[in-house]
């Protein structure tokens, strides 16, 4: 992998923005109405397989099936969110770690319906290969087309994803930051300090988690949309449960309760995930490179702790905040 | 009668923390919950303010029954309380602890939040005007700005008192106001509550231990032990009620020595 291959950074920053949507999805669940979320991942498979099935199965159009995978989302949430919410945080953080390792199972055991292991290639079972992912080509492509003239040059069609991606990034951010800011913002972050005195001041908490939750999941579902379009084909690997932890790790080094450094932690993260892959030099070189996958997996959690250990309150958060008394 | 207490039980467990409490409490009234440590006065409050379900009994609240209805839901009907610990919201500016509690707000839809905006900034200066008088009140208007976490335990104590101020109660229930508080604030505290009830008309419920602040500004006082009501009138027919000073010298050193203490 060349160090200096443009295409290969334009690669790096469509995954960067897609995990800065899904950093934003659990900003909203986890550092506005702190609902500890540990199974963000599963909105995104989610969504990307309902709106798969939902092409590949039923022909449906691309921007209803991405609907569908959306509303998909949103129902686990209401599943997920229905019981566990009326209970204590912890509750939640067992419900959706539970939640996301069923969708795992159900996936993998359920061949005819999701294309198990193969993922969605074999949707429509063995022999036939299905794609899901021609409109979103078509889209780009048209994209592509229309901004030729401007440009002088036709763009590739990760620089197009690249540009959109990024657009729709910072466009919810900055509806976010709106809404963080409103009333409405106010009552979320009140029940992540203190759900009963916010109860006792006569606000609905159980609404409004709900609220939190179910916009989370569009967020998730959305991220998860992206991803397997940017993918073109996808299995269940491309949704591991690590996902929801790099979204975690997002907002760690972004800045703890930052809206507006979510992309500047998806930036930082997508660096230290790829850039550890360039570490060929000696005395790195001395391992094989097979050794050396592992090696860069340590180097990545390495320098997350020093991290931690050094910034606690991440690259632009408010150390003040950590060091008040509960 | 605003408030209507009936045969309300509530056990944790297997132990009956509340066997058997009775009592109302008249509008306009300050009434105090008093009794040895453990006799229910707590327990009472989570139960008549909705945080707790009660096993049995009744509760009506302004001729309403509440026993069912969920904590918020009976803060909404104008029954707020403020709690023994306090719970302020400490990664949040005073004044956001305080305009958070505002009543009415309709920025807390999603929807008004994002398509109304001047309507709802108008309501935003509403509420900062209100939260800065009562800060000024309490003696916080300094720490405005400050985060509620910075803040003492007895400052904290006074902004829950102000918090609950905003969701303009028709009664309010106060969870011993005066522990942790400075003595030069507490006759400041004590004054508030007056007020409250002069100007407003706010029914104040109180548990208190400190057997001067109960016998100065209580028009009632109802006295608990082991779950039930033992006594319940006027300060001066408290005083000399043998079961009262019987449960306090069984346990504590009666009345008058809490209150030389």
């Amino acid at each position: 992998m060349d160090l200096f291959n443009p295409g290969f950074w334009t690669f790096v920053a469509v995954i960067a923005g897609i995990y800065g949507i899904m950093a934003l999805g659990l900003y909203v669940q986890f550092s506005l109405a702190g609902l500890p979320n540990f199974g963000h991942v599963a909105f995104m498979a989610v969504a990307a397989y309902a709106m798969a099935i939902l092409v590949v199965r039923y022909e449906v159009p691309l921007a209803l099936a991405a609907l569908g995978g959306l509303a998909a989302a949103v129902v686990l949430a209401v599943v997920m969110g229905v019981p566990a919410l009326r209970l204590r945080a912890d509750y939640l953080a067992i419900a959706t770690i539970a939640g996301s390792e069923i969708i795992r199972y159900l996936v993998m055991s359920l061949p005819e319906l999701t294309g198990g292991a193969i993922g969605s290639m074999g949707l429509l079972g063995p022999g036939e290969i299905a794609l899901y992912n021609q409109d979103w080509q078509a889209f780009r492509d048209a994209i592509a087309g229309l901004v030729t003239p401007l440009l002088g040059a036709a763009p590739s069609h990760d620089e197009v994803t690249m540009a959109l991606v990024w657009a729709l990034l910072i466009g919810l951010i900055a509806l976010f930051w709106r809404l963080e800011r409103s009333p409405w913002g106010r009552v979320l972050k009140g029940i992540r300090e203190d759900d009963t005195a916010v109860a006792a001041v006569g606000k609905n908490v159980v609404h409004f988690k709900m609220q939190a939750l179910i916009i989370g999941a569009i967020l998730g579902g959305l991220a998860g949309l992206l991803l397997a379009w940017q993918i073109g084909v996808f299995s269940p690997d491309d949704y591991q449960p690590t996902l929801t932890f790099y979204a975690y790790l997002i907002l760690i080094l972004g800045g703890v309760n930052r809206i507006w450094a979510i992309p500047v932690g998806a930036v930082l993260f997508s660096l230290l995930y790829t850039g550890t892959r360039f570490l060929n030099f000696f005395p790195l070189s001395l391992f094989d490179p097979g050794e050396r996958a592992f090696l860069r997996l340590f180097l990545v959690g390495l320098l997350l702790v020093l991290f931690m250990a050094l910034r606690p309150e991440g690259a632009f958060g408010d150390r003040r905040q950590l060091m008040l008394e509960k | 009668m605003l408030l209507d207490v009936r045969s309300v039980a509530k056990s944790f467990g297997g132990v009956a923390a509340v066997s058997d409490a009775t009592f109302d409490v008249a509008e306009g009234s300050i009434t105090s919950l008093i009794g040895p440590n453990g006799a229910g006065k707590t327990t009472v409050f989570n139960l008549v303010s909705g945080f707790i379900r009660a096993d049995r009994g009744e509760i009506s609240f302004a001729g309403r029954r509440i026993e069912r209805l969920s904590g918020d839901r009976i803060a909404r009907a104008g029954l707020v309380r403020i709690f023994q610990t306090p719970r302020v919201l400490t990664r949040m500016t005073v004044l956001e602890n305080m305009m958070l509690a505002a009543k009415d707000q309709p920025g807390e839809r999603l929807w008004s939040a994002w398509m109304t905006p001047r309507r709802v900034a108008r309501k935003e200066a509403e509420g900062r005007d209100k939260a800065e008088q009562r800060l000024a009140l309490i003696r916080l208007s300094h720490l405005t700005h400050e985060y509620a976490g910075a803040l003492s335990g007895g400052q904290r104590k006074l902004l829950e008192l102000g918090r609950a101020l905003m969701v303009e109660p028709r009664m309010i229930l106060l969870d011993e106001p005066m522990a942790g508080v400075a003595p030069v604030l507490r006759e400041q505290l004590l004054d508030h509550i007056r007020e409250l009830r002069a100007e407003q008309g706010v029914t104040v419920c109180i548990i208190e231990h400190d057997m001067d602040v109960v016998m100065s500004i209580s028009d009632r006082i109802i006295v608990m032990d082991d779950g039930t009501v033992i006594a319940d009138g006027p300060p001066d027919a408290i005083q000399d009620n043998p079961r009262v000073i019987e449960a306090y010298l069984g346990r504590s050193g009666g009345l008058d020595g809490g209150a030389r203490a």
